[in-house]
């Protein structure tokens, strides 16, 4: 387990990736939001205990369950809402956005929706990074979905022979939009490293420092020169793939069966039986938290819509 | 050939190492690239020269490797991808217009990569080796295309694509490769992105091509000067930004206009400079503005069937004929 600062700092990044998430869902349905809202909720151990055991050099690559990455790094959650509003103030202003709101200075790639279209892109980093000799790392992130696409095959595979610095991570939520994991692999996803010959590993994605430790190999091999590895974190999609979907397919009783694995809760246990919180620090977190989300809303919701000017001449560098 | 002649492929190949001993954020990515000197030989030596740091042979994935570039430019590099074939980008169109030519839009972020495509017919490689892909490309947003007809553009344009800030598709012809040449030494001086040039003056009709097609143009035109036809022949060199002002000021002076490309007919790069004309310089046309090119067909392997398929030099001259004399 990290030590105290980390630990809390992990829990009240959680904590706000979930915050905000909960507003979000609340401006979508006041209407707000431009379009629908992607959230990660059972997601927040992951986008949290893998951006933790990097630097804020290294290149992250995420997609839309990862708030929590953007956020330790420091993205401010009203930036976030604007992109949803589609605000001038975005990070894109306008350009993209709702889930697009990566940021360069911040080391965070700026996704497309094809995912893992991130892959390759973050494999490109880590190769800049040997390119020059820096001890820099890049990690990816996509969904059990997504290794279906060539791209991650190439990616991994591409990183793999050329020994690159990169972490992928995979967010098993057992869902693909409506397809379930039997229709997307017959094997597990950390089983798939095999067979580009570099290390794989399976992770309770609801337990924070289970994912952060096991980031923390896989970071640790790349930043010493061992190429890339891949990480599995398992958990479970705890809504429709966006607002608008009511997840009709999911069986009832899975909801139920992963409702109890809250990794809040989890993180908030591990915290309190390590003594470096009591139940009322948690609760202060959470509150805190809770009110980061309510100022951001305040702020996205009154700052400027974009004005078009001169948009064709913004196509090239 | 005499030592100092330069061919169209020397002219590739020396730009590319001139900016690869330019700046050391330069670097090459392809298929066989490295110990083999890629497929048509233009990076022959590259690799016992600059290290399999900078010529980096990869695994069979033009997606993979079109990424990894634009995870590379977005960190400081400036990737030259090589593409075996033109016709293989087409496995890489999801990284090219989802992930690089939108980037900048979308965020204000500089993607410097060129894209190296031996592109075009009439070496008899059949229809998933001779493609023109010009047009694919020049509807997305975000990319710049040149596709250099001359030795010395092949050099210069090469050299700003580098150098350039955005992602360039540079088009070079297969078929040039070793069919033209020039007086060496080169100079290898950077040709600007979006200059079009006159390749030769006339009055009495526009015709406007690029790449091989300049050729096949430019024979065309002087057939007919010895008919008395005067026939401009325009260079476009870069198809995006297109150089209209070039385009226009002939236009306005000849009254009259051809597009050729060996790309198929429909909806080539010929029909949008033909519409930008029509519209731009409608008063000044004496005749609707013409379109050559090839069939609305696969490009066949065999050379009876090739040779239909794509625009003959004689049905070029035909064409402009009654275009130049109705």
């Amino acid at each position: 387990m990290p030590d105290r600062d980390l630990s809390i700092r992990i829990f009240e990044v959680m904590a706000l990736h979930r915050a905000v998430e909960d507003r979000m869902v609340s401006m979508y349905r006041q209407g707000e939001m431009l379009g629908s809202v992607y959230t990660g909720h059972w997601h927040e151990a992951i986008a949290v205990g893998t951006a933790a055991a990097l630097r804020p050099d290294d290149f992250l690559c995420p997609i839309h369950r990862d708030l929590g990455a953007h956020l330790w790094r420091g993205m401010p959650p009203w930036q976030v809402m604007a992109s949803f509003l589609g605000k001038a103030t975005s990070p894109t202003g306008g350009r993209d956005g709702t889930l697009h709101y990566g940021r360069l200075d911040l080391n965070i790639y700026n996704l497309p929706s094809h995912i893992p279209d991130n892959y390759p892109v973050a494999i490109g980093g880590a190769f800049a990074f040997k390119y020059r000799g820096e001890d820099r790392v890049a990690l990816a992130y996509c969904g059990d979905g997504s290794t279906s696409r060539g791209d991650f095959h190439e990616a991994v595979n591409i990183a793999a022979v050329l020994d690159l610095p990169c972490v992928f991570v995979v967010e098993n939520n057992q869902f693909a939009y409506s397809t379930p994991l039997r229709l997307q692999s017959r094997t597990d996803f950390a089983t798939k490293a095999v067979a580009y010959g570099i290390p794989g590993e399976k992770v309770d994605g609801t337990d924070v420092t289970a994912v952060y430790e096991a980031a923390a190999r896989a970071v640790g091999r790349a930043r010493a020169g061992q190429g890339p590895s891949l990480i599995e974190c398992v958990t479970m999609r705890m809504h429709g793939h966006a607002e608008h979907d009511p997840a009709d397919y999911v069986p009832r009783e899975l909801f139920d069966q992963w409702k109890v694995k809250d990794p809040l809760d989890v993180a908030a246990g591990q915290l309190i039986a390590a003594g470096y919180a009591t139940d009322q620090e948690i609760t202060g977190m959470r509150e805190d938290a809770r009110r980061q989300a309510i100022e951001a809303r305040k702020k996205a919701l009154s700052d400027p819509m974009p004005v078009p000017d001169r948009e064709e001449e913004r196509v090239y560098a | 050939m005499p030592d100092n002649e330069v061919t169209y492929l020397d002219a590739v190949s020396q730009a590319l190492m001139a900016e690869m001993q330019a700046d050391e954020a330069v670097f090459l990515i392809g298929e066989d690239v490295g110990q083999f000197g890629g497929a048509f030989k233009v990076t022959k030596g590259f690799l016992e020269k600059f290290g399999e740091r900078r010529v980096v042979d990869t695994p069979i994935a033009e997606s993979g490797f079109t990424g990894l570039a634009a995870g590379a430019a977005l960190n400081g590099l400036r990737p030259v991808v090589e593409y075996q074939f033109a016709d293989f980008i087409s496995t890489a169109w999801d990284q090219i217009t989802n992930v690089i030519a939108r980037h900048h839009y979308r965020t204000g972020n500089a993607m410097p990569i060129t894209f190296r495509c031996p592109f075009g017919a009439r070496l008899r490689a059949g229809p998933t080796h001779s493609q023109s892909i010009e047009s694919y490309f020049a509807h997305t947003p975000g990319l710049k295309i040149v596709a250099p007809a001359t030795v010395e553009d092949a050099a210069g344009l090469l050299r700003s694509a580098i150098r350039d800030n955005n992602p360039v598709l540079y088009l070079e012809s297969k078929y040039l490769y070793r069919r033209i040449k020039t007086p060496g030494p080169l100079t290898l001086d950077p040709v600007p992105i979006g200059k079009a040039r006159i390749a030769r003056p006339g009055d009495r009709l526009t015709l406007i091509s690029y790449a091989a097609s300049v050729h096949q143009a430019l024979e065309a035109a002087e057939v007919l000067a010895g008919d008395g036809i005067s026939i401009e022949v325009i260079d476009l060199r870069t198809l995006v930004p297109l150089d209209f002002d070039t385009i226009r000021a002939s236009v306005e002076k000849t009254g009259r206009a051809v597009v050729l490309h060996e790309a198929p007919r429909r909806l080539g790069y010929g029909a949008e400079i033909t519409a930008e004309i029509s519209e731009r310089c409608f008063w000044h046309l004496d005749q609707p503005v013409t379109r050559i090119g090839a069939l609305n067909t696969p490009i066949p392997t065999s050379p009876p069937l090739e040779d239909a398929m794509l625009p003959s030099t004689a049905q070029v001259i035909d064409t402009v004929r009654r275009v130049a004399t109705s």
